[in-house]
């Protein structure tokens, strides 16, 4: 059976570096680079940058 | 001086008279009523079990729990509870067990500490993290700053 084809847009998460677990979620394009931005971190109540995690397992 | 202690002894509580006739205080018979080992010819505690000598058994103490508390209550009342042989439901044996153990909740004791959920216990490094992590961030976001708006690749360094 062939294989199903890899989407072309992908759920991407973006972290708050202020490592308080708090996250955002993106799509974006599967062939473009990685996020990153300043956001909004709720909890430390501070514009932070949130980076793209890595995506774990499946 | 004797009639006299006569005299008080009636006004007790009859249920306490009955108690000191059949035991009376060590201080007026001094016994080891703090133990429960009979040696030969003394007198056991009523309010403790104790190792028969002959066969090796434990008895129950003659009065119970609930009774013996009773009794303490009564005597506390009339101001009488040091005349009572020792017993665990005493005010200072209460007092005492109470600042060892605590409350029944476990680790609230004299030298103890809570265990608490595991979020509870990592509380403390949580939020040192957090605080590091926040300490860094002007220089993190200017080195972020440097790097991406740069026509270079761009940044590199994401979390796992």
């Amino acid at each position: 059976m062939a294989k199903k084809p890899k989407a072309r847009m992908i759920n991407v998460r973006l972290l708050s570096m202020a490592m308080t677990g708090f996250f955002y979620a993106f799509t974006r394009p599967r062939m473009a680079r990685p996020m990153s931005m300043l956001k909004y971190d709720p909890i430390v109540r501070k514009k932070v940058l949130f980076l793209e995690q890595k995506r774990k397992g499946k | 001086m004797a009639s006299r202690y006569v005299e008080l002894a009636k006004q007790m509580h009859p249920r306490l008279q009955r108690f000191f006739a059949k035991y009376p205080p060590t201080q007026i018979l001094p016994r080891t009523m703090a133990e429960n080992t009979i040696k030969d010819g003394a007198a056991a505690n009523p309010f403790l079990p104790h190792k028969h000598p002959a066969t090796g058994r434990w008895q129950d103490p003659e009065f119970s729990l609930r009774r013996q508390a009773e009794l303490v209550k009564l005597a506390r009342t009339e101001g009488l509870e040091e005349l009572l042989p020792f017993t665990h439901k005493g005010t200072e044996e209460r007092i005492r067990k109470r600042v060892e153990e605590g409350l029944q909740v476990k680790g609230t004791g004299v030298g103890q500490k809570v265990k608490g959920h595991l979020h509870e216990r990592m509380l403390f490094t949580k939020m040192e993290k957090r605080r590091t992590a926040m300490l860094g961030m002007p220089r993190l976001v200017r080195e972020w700053r440097k790097n991406h708006q740069t026509g270079t690749r761009g940044w590199k360094k994401f979390p796992r």
